[in-house]
Parts: structure tokens; sequence; C-alpha cells
């Protein structure tokens, strides 16, 4: 590869609406293998169904429970996630991004709960937004409520943090 | 049942193979653009940058592009692919959700969950996918966050889900 292909390589990989087409094809390939083997539908990629999916897979192994799975990981699992950890772990490394940054232990707890609340929240819904934006372009049109609500969320969240922002004096 | 590329005892071993090696390109173009939902809603709202908003909605038009593509090769696995077709009833839940309720409490249930994940998404700065992201770049607080997770699965599926069940119509 010449040194200009590269660069331009470099660039298109740092587009996010680049890797937002690939994840939508990636899910429709992904649908055409998994739904002989039982899979949901519109299931190719979703943050919190595939955690979910892989951790209640061990803990049904390891403790002899009957947690929730999709079809799909009943029959075989479904490696997503630790695919996205050994990629965006090896992409930090090569590029000279990776850096330990700590914090106080009150926010590891904070962060621990909001993990804990995030991952309900997005069960409820059914979906984390990726599978949202999945389904409403499968035909859900539930989806795009819960898509609707999601953006209410975040606009609630943004006037919260302008009127901190503003008790605190900045701008 | 639908049928695939794939019978389903090839299926067993490919489809991990497939997903790990997709996920893994998902997770690198991830680290390099920072592609984050909920960020580009609050990039949008706070700053008019548009960004990582284009990304989300790249992800709806590629995941449309790419069902009616896959459709067209091999219409059987996408059974309720309505857009084009019009058999099935758009708001028909798919599979994921707690099982068995009525099309009102889905609405309920995607409302609430939908604002939720929004209001914390920005007060801990990142999508799911983005904090998995930021852990692997050494954020130890992203850990901490993935964690949760975890153990918000156990809990979700151990007491939220028959609360859930029990409540809605």
């Amino acid at each position: 590869m010449s040194k200009e292909t590269k660069y331009k390589l470099s660039r298109i990989v740092k587009i996010p609406a680049f890797l937002g087409i690939l994840i939508g094809f990636f899910a429709a390939l992904v649908q055409a293998l998994i739904i002989s083997a039982g899979g949901p539908e519109a299931y190719g990629f979703c943050v919190a169904c595939h955690t979910r999916d892989l951790v209640n897979a061990f803990f049904n192994a390891f403790t002899g429970a009957n947690l929730g799975l999709a079809t799909i990981s009943i029959v075989t699992p479904v490696l997503t996630i630790i695919g996205v950890i050994i990629g965006g772990y090896i992409a930090a490394t090569r590029n000279k991004e990776f850096k330990v940054k700590k914090a106080k232990p009150i926010i590891y707890f904070l962060y621990f709960l909001g993990g804990i609340a995030v991952m309900n929240f997005a069960l409820l819904l059914g979906a984390c937004p990726y599978r949202a934006a999945l389904r409403f372009a499968y035909g859900d049109l539930i989806a795009l409520i819960g898509i609707f609500s999601i953006a209410g969320g975040v606009a609630v969240g943004v006037l919260t943090l302008l009127f901190i922002m503003k008790r605190r004096g900045f701008k | 049942m639908a049928e695939g590329f794939l019978v389903a005892s090839a299926a067993i071993i490919i489809i991990p193979l497939v997903t790990l090696a997709l996920g893994y390109l998902i997770g690198y173009l991830a680290q390099r653009s920072g592609f984050c939902s909920i960020g580009g809603m609050r990039d949008l709202m706070m700053f008019k940058h548009t960004r990582l908003f284009f990304g989300y909605l790249a992800l709806i038009g590629g995941g449309f592009l790419g069902y009616l593509l896959f459709w067209a090769i091999i219409p059987s696995a996408f059974p309720n692919f309505y857009w084009l077709l019009n058999q099935s009833n758009p708001l028909t839940p798919i599979p994921g959700a707690p099982g068995g309720l009525s099309v009102f409490s889905y609405v309920i249930l995607a409302i609430i969950g939908g604002f939720g994940m929004g209001f914390i998404g920005v007060a801990l700065g990142g999508c799911p996918l983005r904090q998995i992201v930021m852990g692997t770049e050494g954020n130890l607080r992203s850990l901490f966050y993935v964690l949760g997770l975890a153990v918000g699965a156990i809990i979700f599926h151990a007491w939220v889900i028959q609360l859930v069940v029990g409540i809605l119509p």
C-alpha cells in the first residue's frame, strides 16, 4: 500500500458515518446467518443484548439458573462484544492512544450504578440505541418511539448540564 | 422456521467466528472514529455539531439498505421486513424485550427505557458502545460501567422482568 492510500484510508476510518453504514450492513448479514439457528430478528448488533447473552449464558452454566436469553444464544454464543473489546484495545495501542486514567472510588461506584441502570433501561426498551436504529430500519415503529424518547432523555440531560454549568459560572 | 444462508448445524460453528471478526472490525473503527449515538444527539443539541449524529443517521440508513439488499438475495431470512412486503403489523414487537405484553405496554416501556438511557448516557458521557471503547483505551471509570452492565443484566432477568410482567397488561 502506498503512503497516499494509507493516508486516505486513515481519514475514511475516522468518519463516524462510514462505521454507521458498515454496522447496518453487518447487522443484515448476521441476521441472514443467525435466523436459521432461531435468532431474533434485527439482532445483528446490540451492545446491551449481546452483553446480556454472554453474561447470562455464563451465569446459567455456572450456577444452574435459568435466566432469559435470546434464542440464538442458547444454541451458540454471540461474541460481538468480545470482538469490540479486542478491536478497541488493539486500535488504541497501535495508535498510541492507550492511557490508564484513574478517578476517585466514588466515581467508580457511580459509573457502576450507571451501568446497572443503563442495562435495565436498555432491556426494558429491548434494545440499546444501536439495536433501536436497526429495529426501526427493519420496520418496528416501537423502536422509533424509543429513539425519540432517547432524544428526549438526552435533551433533559443537556439542559441539566447547561444549568449546572451556568450555576458554576462558565460562559 | 425461517431459513438463512446456513443450516442450523453449521451456524453453531460459524456464528461465533463471524460475530467475533465483525465485532473486532466495529471495535477498531469505533475507537478510531469516536462513534457514539447518544454523544451524537448531545453534540447536536449542545454545540450544533453534526459529525457524530450523521454516524447514527447513517446507521439507520445503512441498516435499511443492508436489510433491503439481503432481503433481495434471500427473502426467507427476513420474514417481518415490512417496508416493502407490508404483510405484517409494523407494531409487532421483535423478540428481545419482555415477552407477551400488549402493544400499549411496549410503548410505555420504550418511553421509560429510552428516556432513562438518554439521560444517564449524557450524565456519564457516552452510550454503552462508547463506554466499552473508552474502557479499552484505559479509562478505568468505563471499565466499572461495563462491570455494571454485566451485573445489571443478571439483576434485570432475575427480578426486574418479573416485576414488569406483573405490573403491565
